[in-house]
């Protein structure tokens, strides 16, 4: 596989010179204007397919953004604003929350989107219609009222200040609640009603989604770089799994943007296309430890191994760069509240791990330098969704963090986990490992809260997978959602990451990222800020006067150059 | 599928004494013998069906973890354990916590009235799901088998036993094919010819120019596998003395090749093809992969991944019953190629 995709970059590289001179067939023939030009189809090359083209997981988070219109967006400073909602408050006691909607919009079966779609969507997400949805609003949500036309109240039973962060996720997008009721649950798998940019238009399984301008759309999001209909006509949605298939689309121009561009061909795109990448925030890709079982119940063990290995040296090597190193077990450096001095506490310090294990009572060695307490053996089990939750290069970062681990006398064992066996929850439980490799994104710290609920019998937590039951932390957090302004909100959620960092019960790797490489013919697109899923709406194919190529590429890498800071 | 063709035939063809056909009897015998043949066949086919359905069954039934908890995790992408509450509304949608007799039951009464269930993923129907795949994957197999046998063939004809270096380097060549992994094959045909010659589209689709990189990737190992196996017979029938008397009669060398020599070391390459037939089916997935085709390989890893039983239930019936057919097929073949088996039977 790594061969292959080297040895496809050397031939790409090779017949680059003749591309950039072909137009763009799809472009009307029109000199340009300030206004960007309408027509053409977008021809996206994305890595995996959806099974819905609306749901919980992360690759339906992205089709759903180009049909469904959220209540509000989040722009790039990490500001929330209005979209379907143009207002909003919270009252006093932060139980309540009142948002006013707009008045003019319409699904585009017709349905008004007014109160009762909202609040009837409320009910769809939490009733099993979408258990992302769920997983960041149970246990806070009481109810959803429409209190007139255009006004819906949200009842919460804690407060939750990440109220508005979670809602501009595209999981929360708002569908007719005409389509919700009256039609099968494949129908709105397949091609959901919202109020949104694109409508879906075909879906040819194994192939492609196709999604055609909504012509009456008007509400586009107030961080939108324009009002109205979509530029292009259509986005073609493809699926492209195989990484050297899907960067070849781009440079033969059967793409227009590809996703997910591999680690191997990023430094070439970088001079030959507009390439932005995501940070996601959230919980980044960490090393879950058992806290309830096995040798890690030990904080002293915990900690010996978050110093024993160079991380950052590994995921340079692992991902050639491409990818940030996050020292944090708990938020990814992109989160609100993300706290650096907190995430920092864990350098490479060996001298460091092999005290912290000589006090925990591991004094001898094995004759593989091992070592040993009483008899047993510092030997753990690692296990991870391979190529599902941890991709080949993370799973190169996991075998170096193996290999570096050895001189502090640890023995790891890895147990890479098919897809069914990874989601089975048969190696989900306390007695399944001592350390379990995973992310969860959020576009906000309270993922927290969902990570660090202690389970109880009433109520189990399973997304607590290092199974950490710490009181103190937990109320920490829960101050953290219950306070009135943003500054105490961060100010907790930094207490938060301190306590974590003490307690260690996750140990950073590597941030997930979203990648997209643009060709130059296109312009506008953009990485929408809850979740990294491209935007298409502001997009318009550019038409090049014939002998200003050269320019029009230098503006583009300087252009690009730009983007690449911001992400 | 018993016979052992290099084996078999021996004797040349024009040189066995062919027994008069007794023409009264056949003519009253026939239609039983061929009802009774169809239906042992059918009854074998069945069997077979329904013996991989039921393996297929118990397999996914019986895997470690749970059902329910993975279908809601894949649903929301986590892989944590789930509260009985949680999993209540799956599990009734599903009945998978009915006893497994009862589950068994329901699945085998599905499949005699034609119902393969709904996917529980795509919540498609299985017959929609597998309906919408077939033909690109059928296409795929069926011009990649066609690449395969004419590669082979007229390397076959032109190369076996010439001067020696020409026959051995062919005879590596084909070797060689046969060990290529498709893999590696599909990605340099598409580095090659899609990306630096641009002659073929990178992204296949279901276009006639977007199936030739994708049947050339399953037909040329497989061509090796074939070209191997005949012409090994082929050489060892070119010593036979009826060719000496074909050529004494003056008959041209291709003539000869192709008139006489061939017959014989088709068989062994028809008897390949009945497997080959299900293993390009089944191992379409490569190439649907490499140049992003729609069809049936890429619906059952994928259900296989989910565990979505309905949908894997449904490939591998399919699969199964593709088997039996071919075999049935090649069977009939041998028939024409070699008119001596219809009187053995």
């Amino acid at each position: 596989m790594g061969a292959a995709a080297l040895l496809s970059a050397a031939v790409l590289t090779a017949c680059s010179g003749t591309s950039g001179l072909v137009s763009t067939e799809q472009v009307a023939d029109r000199q340009s204007t300030d206004d960007p030009q309408s027509g053409g189809i977008i021809e996206y090359g994305h890595l995996q397919e959806p099974k819905c083209v609306f749901g919980g997981w992360i690759q339906e988070n992205f089709t759903a953004r180009q049909i469904l219109d959220s209540l509000v967006s989040q722009d790039d400073e990490g500001e929330i604003v209005p979209w379907l909602a143009t207002d909003w408050e919270v009252s006093e006691d932060q139980l309540v929350w009142t948002l006013d909607l707009r008045e003019d919009v319409s699904f585009t079966d017709g349905t008004p989107v007014n109160g009762q779609a909202v609040a009837h969507n409320f009910d769809y997400w939490l009733d099993g219609g979408n258990g992302t949805a769920a997983a960041h609003l149970g246990g806070f949500y009481e109810e959803a009222t429409a209190v007139d036309e255009h006004t819906v109240e949200i009842q919460l039973s804690a407060p939750f200040s990440p109220f508005l962060s979670t809602l501009s996720q595209s999981y929360f997008g708002i569908q007719s609640p005409t389509a919700l009721e009256t039609r099968s649950d494949e129908e709105n798998c397949r091609a959901p009603i919202g109020s949104g940019p694109f409508t879906v238009q075909a879906w040819e399984s194994g192939q492609y989604l196709e999604f055609a301008r909504n012509e009456d759309y008007n509400s586009a999001p107030a961080n939108a770089k324009h009002q109205g209909p979509a530029y292009v006509e259509g986005i073609r949605w493809s699926f492209i799994p195989d990484n050297t298939s899907r960067y070849g689309s781009l440079l033969s121009e059967e793409s227009d943007v590809i996703g997910e561009v591999p680690a191997v061909n990023i430094a070439e795109v970088k001079e030959r296309f507009d390439f932005e990448q995501y940070i996601t925030p959230g919980r980044p890709v960490v090393i879950n430890l058992n806290t309830e079982k096995g040798v890690f119940a030990d904080q002293q063990v915990r900690q010996a191994l978050s110093f024993a290995t160079d991380r950052e040296a590994n995921i340079e090597s692992a991902f050639l760069g491409t990818v940030p190193f996050e020292p944090s077990g708990y938020l990814s450096q992109s989160t609100p509240g993300y706290d650096v001095d907190a995430a920092t506490e864990y350098p490479f310090d060996l001298h460091r791990a092999n005290e912290l294990l000589d006090e925990a009572g591991w004094t001898e060695r094995a004759e593989d330098g091992t070592r040993i307490k009483d008899g047993e053996r510092l030997e753990v089990l690692f296990t991870y969704g391979l190529n599902t939750i941890v991709t080949p290069d993370g799973n190169t970062a996991i075998q170096n963090f193996q290999e570096q681990a050895r001189a502090a006398g640890f023995d790891i064992q890895l147990r890479p986990l098919t897809p069914s066996e990874n989601s089975s929850g048969a190696f989900s439980g306390p007695d399944a490992y001592d350390a379990q490799v995973g992310y969860w994104t959020s576009p906000h710290a309270g993922i927290l809260n969902i990570n660090y609920r202690p389970g109880t019998e009433e109520a189990p937590n399973g997304a607590n997978t290092t199974f950490l039951a710490d009181q103190g932390v937990f109320s920490t957090i829960q101050q953290a959602l219950q306070a009135p302004t943003s500054e105490e909100v961060t100010e907790h959620f930094s207490q938060a990451q301190y306590e974590l960092s003490e307690l260690a019960p996750a140990i950073g790797l590597y941030t997930q990222t979203n990648t997209i490489a643009v060709s130059e013919e296109l312009s506008g697109v953009w990485l929408e800020e809850s979740q990294g899923g491209p935007v298409f709406h502001d997009a318009y194919f550019v038409t090049e006067e014939s002998g200003t190529d050269e320019s029009a590429a230098d503006e583009s890498v300087a252009d690009e150059s730009i983007t690449e800071e911001e992400g | 599928m018993t016979l052992t063709p290099s084996n078999v035939f021996t004797e040349p063809l024009e040189a066995t004494p062919v027994p008069p056909i007794p023409s009264s009897p056949r003519p009253r015998t026939r239609p039983t013998l061929i009802l009774s043949l169809l239906l042992r066949k059918m009854g074998g086919a069945a069997v077979v069906v329904w013996a991989a359905a039921s393996l297929t069954f118990l397999m996914q039934v019986l895997l470690p973890g749970d059902r329910a908890t993975m279908l809601l995790n894949q649903q929301t992408g986590q892989v944590q354990e789930r509260s009985a509450e949680e999993l209540a509304p799956i599990n009734e949608m599903f009945g998978f916590t009915d006893p497994l007799l009862l589950q068994y039951l329901n699945f085998l009464g599905g499949l005699l009235r034609g119902d393969l269930g709904v996917s529980y993923q795509l919540l498609q129907p299985v017959t929609t799901v597998i309906g919408d795949q077939i033909a690109p994957t059928v296409i795929l197999t069926f011009s990649s088998l066609a690449v395969a046998w004419v590669v082979a063939l007229v390397l076959l004809v032109l190369t076996a036993r010439r001067v020696g270096w020409v026959s051995r380097l062919f005879s590596g060549f084909e070797a060689a094919a046969a060990a290529l992994p498709q893999y590696w094959l599909g990605i340099i045909l598409l580095v090659v010819f899609a990306l630096g010659l641009g002659v073929f589209p990178v992204v296949g689709g279901e276009g006639l120019l977007g199936l030739v990189l994708p049947a050339l990737t399953l037909g040329i190992p497989l061509a090796g596998f074939l070209g191997q196996t005949m012409r090994t017979e082929f050489e060892r029938t070119l010593d036979e003395p009826f060719v000496l008397t074909a050529r004494a009669r003056g008959m041209s060398d291709a003539g000869v090749r192709i008139r006489h020599v061939l017959r014989h070391a088709l068989l062994p390459g028809l008897t390949l093809t009945g497997w080959a037939i299900g293993s390009l089916f089944s191992g379409a997935v490569i190439a649907e992969n490499v140049f992003s085709r729609p069809g049936l390989g890429g619906v059952l890893v994928d259900a296989v991944n989910g565990r979505d039983l309905p949908v894997v239930c449904g490939v591998v019936i399919l699969v199964a019953l593709i088997y039996v057919i071919a075999n049935l097929v090649v069977d009939t073949a041998y028939v024409l190629v070699d008119p001596r088996l219809k009187l053995a039977r």
